[in-house]
């Protein structure tokens, strides 16, 4: 159930990903994600593919446990597939009433698939390889040239932290409730869409309630260690730039470089 | 008659977490038995009454209520789960309803009962727990913490459970609160026969309540018996991070100084008895 969403939950490990640096892996995925969107021909997801699975496979983390990232986002997978399968004007290559397949409809299906999939699969293994902590860190850094524009690049990856740090509590929270009202028959299965909506009442609102309680004793907590925001703050760990950093610099242009040229080459 | 047979259960099996919660449980509760689950933090205790409750499902073995195997083929498992009650830990933060008696009503509403028989579970429920007809109409987040509690014990009860399983009822309440409480399941345990499956870290209830105890250890049963044989071995509990009634520890102490009380001793009236009579003895002589 709700214990087997691997999107956005940290995989411990010390390999060479776990180990650079949180901006570099942020400023690489946004390349990376760029990459996806500009790639028009299946060559390019060949080299898409070979580095994502150079990069899962140095990262040590089981193949398949990667891959479960994908399944809460397959439906939305599905659907999109479906939309560009029968919508697409083109070359018909198959066709039943008002339903029709086209030779584009059938690319850009694929094309949106495979995209989806690199986009998920990469961007989970960003959390699955760098601890929320290091995650907030680095964006935090990434964001304090913007300070003097007034972008309030602490207080955004404070709350960043908070909303990450809460999100295991609260599944597990979901789980405990959603377990009291099974026990008390709330049946969350059968009937249309207004009776199931009907029954997460019983979910929704012991939810809120305690998430409010936690934001209140967070709050008070925090007040009575004296935090005030990020002006003149220390940190513990300083973030550090090292050679394998500069290799994943380099490792990641050589994929923007390859797919660039293989768009205009073929 | 609960039964578990070589019950295991895995929690993220597969993952980096990997971990067994529980292995190989064999159990046998009667009905009308008070049992009483030990053990500590971490121990798979918690997943034993979740099983046993049908809120998990093992990932080997059997566990059958009354001659109904929990997730077997033929079984109904929301109607089963009509016959056990289950109170989770703080059980106040299942609380949803606008007011105490929709609340209550919810899991006899959900068995699909007449109005009438809502009314009178409700009712009874409430009588049962010691909650007065007018906080009925209140809404359940103004109570206090204890009234919360009780309301949602009453919400479990409501349904009339065989087999009623709380985890830690008492925990964060105050002594007060916390005698009414375990006083109430004992109550609802004599007038209605049913069988009540308590966890608890409190040595002192186990002992006052129970007639049977298991003691969990590392997802194991480590022991099981009646509050006699279990408390009898001190030194076993001890090295699991458990610890006898605190009577009982008195008592050990005060034989081991030579007053001449007998084994077997681990409720406060059942010392006091025995102090009496010694003091009588004296007395006489």
């Amino acid at each position: 159930m709700l214990k087997d969403i691997t999107l956005g939950q940290y995989f411990p490990g010390n390999s060479l990903i776990h180990r650079l640096d949180p901006r570099t892996k942020i400023l690489c995925i946004i390349l990376y994600i760029t990459v996806i969107f500009c790639v028009k021909n299946f060559w390019g997801y060949g080299v898409l593919a070979a580095f994502t699975a150079i990069c899962i496979i140095s990262s040590k983390i089981p193949f398949g446990y990667v891959i479960k990232g994908v399944k809460p986002i397959l439906i939305f997978v599905i659907f999109t597939a479906l939309f560009n399968l029968f919508l697409t004007n083109g070359r018909v290559l198959w066709s039943w009433g008002f339903l029709k397949i086209t030779y584009e409809g059938v690319r850009l299906a694929a094309f949106m698939v495979l995209r989806l999939f690199f986009l998920v699969l990469g961007t989970s293994l960003l959390t699955l390889t760098t601890s929320p902590i290091a995650l907030t860190d680095g964006i935090e850094k990434l964001l304090s040239p913007f300070k003097k524009i007034g972008v309030p690049a602490h207080e955004l990856a404070m709350m960043m932290t908070i909303a990450l740090r809460f999100v295991p509590t609260l599944l597990e929270e979901t789980e405990k409730i959603i377990k009291a009202q099974t026990a008390r028959g709330a049946d969350f299965e059968s009937g249309n869409i207004i009776n199931r909506a009907k029954a997460m009442i019983p979910i929704l609102i012991p939810l809120f309630v305690s998430a409010f309680r936690r934001a209140d004793d967070l709050a008070v907590a925090m007040e009575c260690r004296c935090y005030r925001g990020g002006e003149n703050r220390t940190r513990l760990k300083e973030l550090k730039m090292t050679t394998a950093d500069i290799w994943g610099w380099l490792f990641v242009t050589v994929l923007a470089v390859l797919v660039f040229t293989s768009n205009i080459l073929l | 008659m609960i039964k578990l047979s070589d019950v295991n259960y895995t929690y993220m099996s597969g993952g980096p977490f990997e971990k067994a919660a529980v292995k190989d449980i064999n159990l046998e509760l009667k009905t009308g038995q008070f049992v009483g689950i030990i053990g500590h933090t971490g121990s798979g205790k918690s997943t034993l009454i979740q099983l046993m409750a049908g809120l998990l499902k093992p990932d080997s073995g059997k566990i059958s209520i009354d001659g109904q195997t929990l997730y077997g083929k033929a079984t109904n498992m929301r109607k089963l789960r009509f016959q056990i009650g289950f109170v989770m830990q703080y059980p106040e933060y299942q609380l949803f309803e606008e007011t105490v008696f929709q609340d209550i009503a919810f899991g006899p509403k959900n068995m699909g009962l007449s109005e009438e028989e809502i009314k009178r579970r409700v009712h009874f429920a409430a009588k049962l727990v010691g909650l007065d007809d007018e906080i009925l109409g209140k809404s359940p987040f103004e109570l206090s913490g204890g009234q919360k509690r009780r309301a949602a014990i009453a919400g479990v009860v409501a349904m009339e459970p065989k087999l009623l399983i709380l985890d830690e009822p008492t925990a964060g309440l105050d002594p007060g609160g916390r005698d009414e409480i375990l006083c109430k399941i004992r109550d609802m345990h004599r007038r209605l026969g049913i069988t009540v499956v308590l966890v608890s870290h409190s040595m002192e209830d186990i002992a006052s309540l129970a007639d049977k105890i298991v003691v969990m250890n590392h997802g194991e049963i480590a022991m099981k018996g009646t509050p006699d044989e279990i408390f009898k071995n001190a030194a076993r509990l001890k090295e699991m991070g458990l610890a006898v009634p605190q009577i009982a520890e008195v008592c050990m102490k005060l034989r081991e100084a030579g007053l001449p009380i007998p084994e077997g001793i681990y409720t406060v009236s059942a010392a006091k008895a025995e102090l009496e009579k010694i003091l009588k003895a004296k007395e006489k002589r």
